[in-house]
């Protein structure tokens, strides 16, 4: 027995917007304010692995180790460009407008690498291995984005 | 002495999440909506097993697992099960737009329904006004400011004894 | 296959308003840090790690994946869970059953919030169905209002009584050093507080807390060879409600209230005739001090109508003869996805008898702790010092 529908599909078109503030806590603060301050980066060694991360953090992720302050070390500024792609595709939360290029750098002195943008050069000319060099921005408000890309030397 | 100083300023990186959604009603809900939007009349769908009249409308009934098949046309009138005055502005999330402190809210039961409907109540904001038990009426937005969704209903009007 | 469960260790933060000094992983790390130091096992003897949150309250994704650093769950299997507000409970739950199972022996478990950095309200609206009520969302305080208001139409209660609820929490917190509010307050500060939703004042309402809390559950070898005073989770019960059914506003309601049906199971499991004979303790999740008095009425330590005069007679204030929250509860912290996992913690402090300046002053062999979220749907934990009682 089948029903008389009469009703066309229906659809709700809605949003949320949410605001977050995320605090980067002893470790983190003293990273962004050495990058921000005195264009400077920090990585931070653990002992028992041998290892130096970038970005640092207060815990070892293998070994459980607790990473003091007093084991941050300053890294690159130049680093070796691990991997990266193009973006060609528009997403509004890009924090740039495709097409941009990012890639994975593991600075001189570290033993992870960090992901962001590859800028000055064209596509064709990058490839793994190369050298690159942060390009510091004018303005710095303590995050990230105070390095405003990398650049092949 | 470390290569790092132990200052006070702790860093902090606002972000914002900002997400559009489309979502689809599914058929009953559709027709729920709709009729609320183009007729202003409410429907509740009954379970054949339980004979709870559900609001809004739901495909299973979730007590009995069985199909719910039976239309109900509800009434517009209802019973206040709880109110509140808030103090508080209260934000629709889906506009953004903040409805401006003190004013009354509250549950209603339409009659023939078994569950409630949360929304404002066009009584003074005042305690000695508003009960539990009273008898309440829902007063529609004008045809074309209707959208399909219960904010088309403007409030709820106290019914005069 | 179902094994005996106890807790060996568990840990917590300092509940703040404030935490700017650590990020998330720092947070929570602080708590696995506790836990495991107080179960005397290190991190490389847990089996697997179940995280949870309030889902998406930070505006994070994956926190299973991301607060790996600070979980020490590096390589091992692990779940996250988000439940609302009863997320901590569901996470010890779900660790039971790992134990339980014979599949796991050590299992941590972690729920926090770093409320601070996330906006709740926004968030929070995406508990209401978009379709239906979205557009109207209450929050919760108006929620509880109208729960308030209701109850006080159908059993005179009065402001006063929700006022003696406050004022237990907030002295009971004081003796509490890792509580969030401790506040010297009186009746009349409570009545004089900003009122938000009538009847609902500032200070009967739960406070935004940032804070972690974690739980090491493990089998009864482990538990008897290394821990001095492990205490067995004896049962749990959970139960779901439908969504819209928001007739729990109604105290009057002669629908499924699933708070009482819950308690209805798990007391028939465990044979409990009355409750207030049975469990020495009482921690319960009451984001508003009306949700305390009803709560009385579904757990069955009084009679329907009556929650409010156990308040009035005093009898469960610390050293009552019926001792409800006596941390504080979640009237004076808040951190929500730990919030229900602390009244497990707290429950296991009692009968540890290591709550400190906290410490109910009878003998404690049996605790009952309570979860509430979401669509009025529940999680009891019973815990016990003995593995058979």
């Amino acid at each position: 027995m089948a029903e008389n529908w009469e009703y066309s599909v229906f659809e709700s078109d809605q949003r949320i917007v949410a605001h977050s503030r995320y605090y980067a806590g002893l470790m983190g603060s003293c990273f962004y304010k050495k990058l921000r301050d005195e264009k400077k980066i920090l990585g931070v060694r653990c002992e028992k692995c041998d290892k130096v991360f970038w970005p640092p953090r207060s815990t070892c992720g293998q070994c459980f180790s607790k990473l003091s302050l007093d084991s941050m070390v300053e890294i690159g500024p130049y680093g070796t460009l691990e991997t990266f792609t193009m973006v060609t595709y528009r997403e509004p939360v890009h924090p740039r407008q495709a097409p941009l290029i990012y890639g994975i750098i593991r600075l001189d002195g570290a033993d992870t690498g960090m992901a962001h943008f590859i800028d000055g050069a064209d596509f064709e000319k990058l490839a793994i291995g190369i050298r690159v060099r942060p390009i510091f921005s004018e303005t710095r408000n303590g995050n990230i984005l105070d390095i405003d890309h990398f650049e092949p030397m | 002495m470390g290569l790092v100083e132990y200052e006070q300023e702790l860093i902090s990186i606002p972000v914002i999440v900002d997400v559009p959604y489309r979502f689809a009603a599914g058929k009953y809900m559709t027709k729920f909506l709709t009729e609320l939007r183009d007729n202003g009349r409410f429907f509740g769908i009954r379970c054949p097993i339980c004979n709870r009249v559900q609001l809004p409308p739901r495909v299973v009934c979730a007590v009995c697992h069985v199909k719910n098949r039976e239309w109900v046309e509800l009434s517009c009138q209802g019973t206040l099960v709880g109110f509140t005055i808030m103090y508080l502005p209260l934000t629709d999330p889906t506009t953004g737009k903040p409805h401006e402190p003190p004013f009354s809210y509250g549950s209603v039961r339409l009659d023939g329904s078994d569950s409630v409907i949360d929304h404002f109540l066009n009584v003074e904001p005042d305690v000695q006004k508003i009960s539990v038990g009273m008898r309440m009426k829902a007063v529609f937005k004008p045809r074309e400011q209707r959208v399909g969704d219960l904010s088309d209903i403007l409030h709820f009007d106290p019914i005069p004894e | 296959m179902k094994r005996n469960v106890a807790i060996i260790g568990g840990g917590q933060t300092h509940h703040a308003a404030r935490r700017h000094d650590v990020n998330q992983v720092e947070m929570v790390n602080e708590a696995v840090r506790a836990a495991l130091s107080d179960a005397r096992t290190t991190i490389d003897e847990i089996d697997a790690v179940l995280v949870g949150n309030m889902e998406f309250f930070e505006g994070c994704h994956m926190t299973d994946c991301w607060l790996v650093d600070g979980t020490g769950a590096y390589g091992k299997p692990g779940l996250k869970i988000t439940t609302g507000g009863t997320v901590g409970a569901t996470i010890v739950c779900a660790g039971v059953h790992h134990v339980a199972s014979g599949l796991f022996d050590r299992v941590l478990c972690v729920g926090f919030e770093k409320q601070e950095e996330g906006d709740t309200g926004a968030i929070l609206s995406g508990v209401a169905h978009p379709l239906f009520g979205r557009s109207m969302a209450g929050a919760a305080v108006g929620y509880f209002a109208m729960m308030a208001t209701s109850y006080m139409a159908a059993w005179g209660a009065k402001e006063e009584h929700s006022a003696m609820v406050a004022v237990k929490a907030r002295q009971n917190a004081r003796k509490n050093e890792y509580a969030h509010l401790k506040l010297d307050i009186n009746i009349q500060d409570v009545l004089n507080s900003r009122m938000l939703a009538y009847p609902i004042r500032m200070l009967d309402m739960c406070p935004a807390s940032n804070g972690a809390c974690a739980i090491i559950l493990a089998d009864e070898t482990t538990a008897k060879d290394r821990c001095e005073k492990p205490v067995w989770i004896r049962a749990m019960d959970t139960a779901h409600n439908e969504q819209f059914e928001l007739d729990w506003r109604d105290v009057t309601t002669q629908k499924s209230i699933f708070s009482r049906v819950s308690a209805a199971r798990i007391y028939k499991r465990l044979g409990v005739n009355k409750p207030t004979d049975y469990f020495d303790v009482f921690e319960i999740y009451e984001p508003a001090t009306w949700a305390e008095m009803v709560w009385y009425e579904d757990l069955g330590l009084c009679g329907p109508g009556e929650g409010f005069k156990l308040i009035e007679n005093n009898k469960t204030g610390i050293d009552g003869p019926i001792p409800v929250n006596p941390s504080g509860g979640i009237l004076s912290t808040n951190c929500i996805g730990a919030s229900a996992m602390l009244r497990v913690w707290e429950a296991a402090l009692q009968i540890r008898g290591d709550a400190g300046g906290h410490q109910v002053p009878k003998e404690v062999r049996r605790a009952l702790a309570t979860a509430y979220g979401g669509t009025n749907w529940t999680v009891l934990t019973a815990l016990s010092r003995n593995i058979d009682d």
